[in-house]
């Protein structure tokens, strides 16, 4: 399928080791489904641009995943929806374009193994949004 | 260009070639997470700039445009100034 960021944000009252231990069970869930974690950022305690759930912090932390195949994200998106630690998450699809601005910050491995798509017509250059969960809490 | 108004002058529009930041340079994609950037994009209100003021080519408009709502959405940029 191709490679995906997932994008979660934790409950900022939480302490360093819950969010690492949150962290642990998405990705054990991510990689039990048969995703690959590609990389793992934590930005740590940030502030909101507006407030979630009347929070104006938040954890942020990003997963970079390579799913080969199945789709993990319906039930990975149900479990965050479920937890009342995640103020908020996103999926979004890293498409080729990105893969090569970013590229040298992915694994060389992960990025040559991500099948070409088919090129993109000149001018129509849209990104393909029909792959994206977005998801409001 | 507005000195004093001896004569009424006919209004005269010097028009700047827009260029696309992003055609300019080579940028194919913009990150959701790189604020500095998309902030350049967003006016005070945290409205879209639009291409008209900004000079972006549409191809790069719907890409900043995109990237700015998921930006949104995980509250890296506000929706409303307060």
């Amino acid at each position: 399928m191709g490679l995906y960021e997932l994008a979660v944000l934790f409950d900022p009252r939480l302490p360093d080791e819950e969010v690492a231990e949150l962290s642990d069970g998405v990705k054990d869930l991510l990689s039990g489904l048969g995703a690959e974690i590609v990389k793992e950022e934590s930005w740590g305690t940030k502030r909101l641009a507006y407030p979630i759930q009347k929070l104006t912090e938040a954890r942020y932390v990003f997963f970079t995943v390579k799913v080969d195949d199945g789709n993990p994200f319906p039930e990975v998106e149900k479990r965050l929806e479920q937890n009342d630690k995640v103020l908020r998450y996103m999926t979004v699809r890293l498409d080729q374009g990105r893969l090569r601005r970013r590229g040298e910050e992915l694994e060389p491995a992960a990025v040559a193994a991500v099948p070409p798509v088919a090129s993109v017509a000149p001018g129509s250059g849209s990104e393909p949004a029909a792959a994206e969960h977005k998801e409001a809490s | 260009m507005r000195g004093k108004p001896t004569r009424r002058k006919k209004k005269t529009f010097i028009k700047r070639r827009k260029v696309c930041r992003f055609c300019a340079d080579k940028i194919a994609t913009v990150d959701y997470k790189d604020t500095q950037t998309l902030h350049h994009f967003i006016v005070d209100r945290a409205k879209i700039l639009p291409s008209r003021i900004s000079g972006t080519c549409a191809k790069h408009q719907r890409i900043i445009q995109q990237a700015i709502k998921r930006a949104r959405h995980i509250a890296l940029l506000p929706y409303t100034a307060d």
